[in-house]
């Protein structure tokens, strides 16, 4: 792992990150930058003293919405004792909030020149990541006391706005400060950058503190505060445990994005730095995730989704009546559909996803009033599955794009056009339905069957899904096993071909119970051998198909959000032990990230490297990775919820000793859980044997 | 006056109830630059329309042509919305709601690929 060279802060889709000094100095391909609503507001913002740029002493920056820089004055050459020390407090909120100060700790007064430089490209996300030049054209304004810097294309109009609550000379390209400091003495200025969008009504012509309030701060200081005091309290003897289920929760705290449509209710934004937005798939998982530790993510990512749910046939934006929304974006390429992700519904996955989510929202928090209130979408959700989902009427929901330009080839989770090959490594055709989708679909209309009964009062509808999913958890089983390698196949493509390689897809499976009971134990055979398990998890791809990549995206790395599901599954279909070494060799793969774990990290054998590789480009932290030790959790401690009740049932690796959550909040208030570690998780994997029933192996 | 805007009101005032407007209660007002204001009034999904001044929780202003090319399909409403070339003032939520009544199917049929 390299030295850390940069620093972010951030809340919701608003963040800046700069480098250890407190600098912005972005290359147009450099992720630096003050970045909201997917555009760069900042792309320069250097600070100099007497024409130096300063040197570092340190950063702190625990918090992740506020971060503070000691610095010293440059002396161009080595280090020297400094006469100045110089001190940068930045908080985040609609721009951010910056308080520069200068001690001198000399027995003379100092005059100073201190500069700030700012720039702003308004470079759209997408221009930075794909490496784009803009159409519109800039303009700047100096007003009597800020400095205005703007963008413009047609309408389109983006806007920083930068303002000194010392006096400042002001010019295009930034702040300029003549300081005098008497001996031991300081200077301070309070700096705001704003943002604009021009879009609504908004009257902010302020950051949310004043010059020298740190109000900005302890707004999202008290969300955090609020958030934590409801969530469980974990105890553990192993200690590292405890160091990744805070690092979990802190992530997805200051991952929440605040949807406009939604009041104050916040869902996970995908990752940081380029998926601050909504997203399908990454808000729903993750929600689901965190579910027996807070409610309040599901239940806004149900709403905003549910919002945006499809209603037109529209083959740009792959949008079709009843469709849930893939990814959201609100930036220029996508206002002027360069992009199609106004929003963006290229994904087969979740809107079966949308209906699981609905139905154990409700099993944890007996809020039946959520499940009335979508009601219609839940109802189009499942026409969407049969009609436009299965666009070839065979009964399975399977994928083929509408936008053959900017639209995403694969729509399901491994999304990388390459990730649906066969055992001998070539590509599979459109359109394809994977494996996992069909699980996904039999687990909703089960779920919706309950609903239907208890909420909706529609026993028909009821009958008819059960029917329905049995009907095809049936022809499932037969149709996509693979009888010589006793596995299912990774997905049917457009040929009607089964895609043969050996995947993790099986292990969400299990997880959505589609699964005949006679087909478990080759499954978990597979899972826990030495082809897809890595010693650290279950890879995407299993070592010895053709595709296979150990750093390959979704052919060969390990995927802890993927884990955490497979690990559910293991435990649905009775793996316990199984899946409590699942659970401990992710854990332990945490451990070596400081309990952050990365989206994905290489599928190399754990004792080829002898600690977990990340995987080069992912975002950190990534909001389904940050749920993953959750939904461990959950698995190992077996929590479920039946009727009223949480069910607690254990089966915790030996490691870990003595471990309790306390609090855990439902439906029936607030339930303490326990369990001492029990299970020997070196040698699990060495138990299951070819040919052995699933009693014989514990 | 701008006869497809009219058309587009008054079937949605013919519409009555609305099933992708279930459980929407609110009022919208569209000003329409050069040709006047509607309110739409949402009651758990029952439509009904006006010109009658009324309170509104929701203001959508934009141009006769960009709101013509919404009604026939040829515009998206959020991308219409993002440009700037729509305001939008109050309770977004509904606003939100509300653009899944365009485009308006018979007025666009033929129009779309």
């Amino acid at each position: 792992m390299g030295e850390k060279t940069t620093v972010s802060v951030l809340e919701g889709n608003n963040f800046v990150v700069s480098d250890l000094r407190g600098d912005i100095d972005a290359s147009p391909t450099e992720p630096l930058g003050l970045f909201a609503w997917d555009t760069r507001f900042l792309s320069r913002w250097l600070l100099t003293v007497d024409g130096l740029r300063p040197n570092i002493l340190s950063t702190d920056d625990l918090d992740y919405f506020y971060v503070q820089f000691f610095l010293v004055p440059g002396t161009g050459t080595i280090y020297v004792d400094a006469d100045q020390s110089i001190i940068r407090k930045r908080a985040i909120g609609n721009g951010f909030h910056e308080d520069l100060t200068i001690l001198n700790h000399k027995d003379q007064p100092v005059d100073l020149k201190v500069r700030i430089e700012a720039a702003a490209d308004f470079a759209d996300l997408f221009e930075v990541k794909d490496k784009l030049t803009k159409k519109g054209e800039f303009y700047h304004r100096i007003e009597s006391d800020r400095l205005v810097l703007g963008y413009r294309r047609e309408t389109f109009i983006r806007e920083t706005l930068i303002t000194a609550s010392a006096e400042a000379d002001i010019d295009e390209h930034g702040l300029s400060f003549a300081v005098h400091i008497e001996p031991h003495s300081q200077w301070t200025t309070s700096l705001d950058v704003v943002i604009r969008l021009g879009l609504l009504d908004e009257n902010h012509q302020e950051t949310k503190n004043g010059h020298g309030d740190q109000r900005a701060r302890s707004n999202v200081k008290r969300s955090l505060e609020k958030l934590s005091e409801a969530l469980p309290r974990l105890s553990c003897e192993w200690p590292s445990l405890q160091v990744t289920y805070s690092r979990s929760l802190v992530d997805l705290a200051a991952l929440r994005f605040y949807p406009l449509t939604l009041s104050g209710q916040a869902l996970p934004a995908a990752g940081l730095p380029w998926f601050m937005t909504i997203f399908g798939r990454d808000s729903m998982i993750a929600s689901y995730q965190a579910l027996p530790f807070t409610s309040e993510l599901a239940e806004a990512a149900l709403r905003a989704l549910a919002q945006r749910q499809g209603t037109r046939i529209d083959d740009f934006r792959d949008e079709e009546p009843g469709k849930i929304m893939h990814e959201a974006r609100f930036g220029e390429m996508t206002a002027f559909e360069e992009r199609p992700h106004s929003p963006y519904y290229g994904a087969a996955d979740v809107t079966p996803f949308f209906l699981i989510l609905l139905d154990e929202f409700e099993r944890w928090t007996g809020n039946a009033e959520l499940v009335q209130q979508l009601e219609m979408e839940a109802r189009a959700a499942l026409t969407w599955i049969d009609t436009y989902g299965d666009r070839n009427g065979d009964g399975y929901v399977e994928y083929s794009r509408r936008n053959k330009e900017t639209g995403l080839e694969n729509q399901c989770w491994k999304d990388s056009w390459n990730s649906i090959l066969f055992a001998d490594g070539t590509l599979s055709r459109l359109p394809r339905a994977t494996c996992e989708i069909q699980g996904y679909v039999y687990d909703a209309k089960m779920r919706c069957a309950r609903l239907a009964r208890e909420f909706w009062d529609d026993p028909e509808l009821a009958k008819r899904l059960e029917s329905q999913a049995a009907e095809l958890k049936r022809r499932f089983n037969q149709d996509f096993w693979l009888e010589d390698r006793e596995f299912f196949a990774l997905a049917i493509d457009g040929d009607g071909r089964k895609v043969d390689s050996l995947t993790s897809n099986i292990g969400h499976l299990l997880w959505s119970g589609i699964v005949d009971e006679d087909k478990a134990e080759a499954l978990v055979r597979h899972l826990m051998g030495p082809k897809l398990y890595s010693g650290w998890g279950i890879r995407t791809m299993a070592e010895g198909e053709g595709g296979y990549n150990p750093i390959g995206y979704h052919v060969g790395t390990v995927w802890p959000h993927d884990n955490s599901f497979i690990a559910m599954g293991l435990r649905r279909y009775g793996y316990r032990e199984e899946a409590a070494r699942v659970a401990m060799n992710m854990l332990e793969a945490a451990a070596y990230f400081k309990g952050r774990l990365p989206e994905a990290f290489a599928g190399y054998r754990r004792e080829l490297t002898e600690f977990p590789v990340e995987y080069p480009t992912a975002c950190s932290p990534q909001a389904w990775a940050s749920g993953a030790p959750l939904l461990l959790l959950r698995a190992m401690l077996g929590l479920e919820p039946v009727g009223d009740h949480l069910v607690v049932d254990p089966a915790l690796p030996r490691t870990l000793g003595r471990l309790e959550l306390l609090d855990i909040p439902g439906r029936w208030g607030s339930i303490d859980a326990f369990g001492r570690g029990r299970v020997d998780t070196s040698t699990i994997g060495d138990r299951i044997q070819p040919g052995k029933g699933k009693d014989e192996t514990r | 006056m701008s006869a497809t805007t009219q058309a587009f009101f008054e079937r949605l005032a013919e519409r009555g109830y609305e099933p992708l407007l279930h459980g929407i209660s609110g009022t919208i007002r569209c000003d329409i630059e050069d040709v006047g204001s509607w309110f739409v009034v949402v009651n758990n999904g029952s439509l009904s329309v006006s010109r009658d001044t009324v309170g509104a929780d929701c203001v959508l202003v934009c141009s006769r042509e960009d709101f013509d090319r919404l009604v026939v399909g040829k515009q998206n409403p959020t991308t219409l919305f993002m440009q700037g070339r729509m305001k939008i003032t109050g309770n977004l939520a509904l606003a939100q709601m509300f653009q899944r009544l365009f485009p308006d199917e018979s007025l666009s049929r033929g129009k779309q690929g």
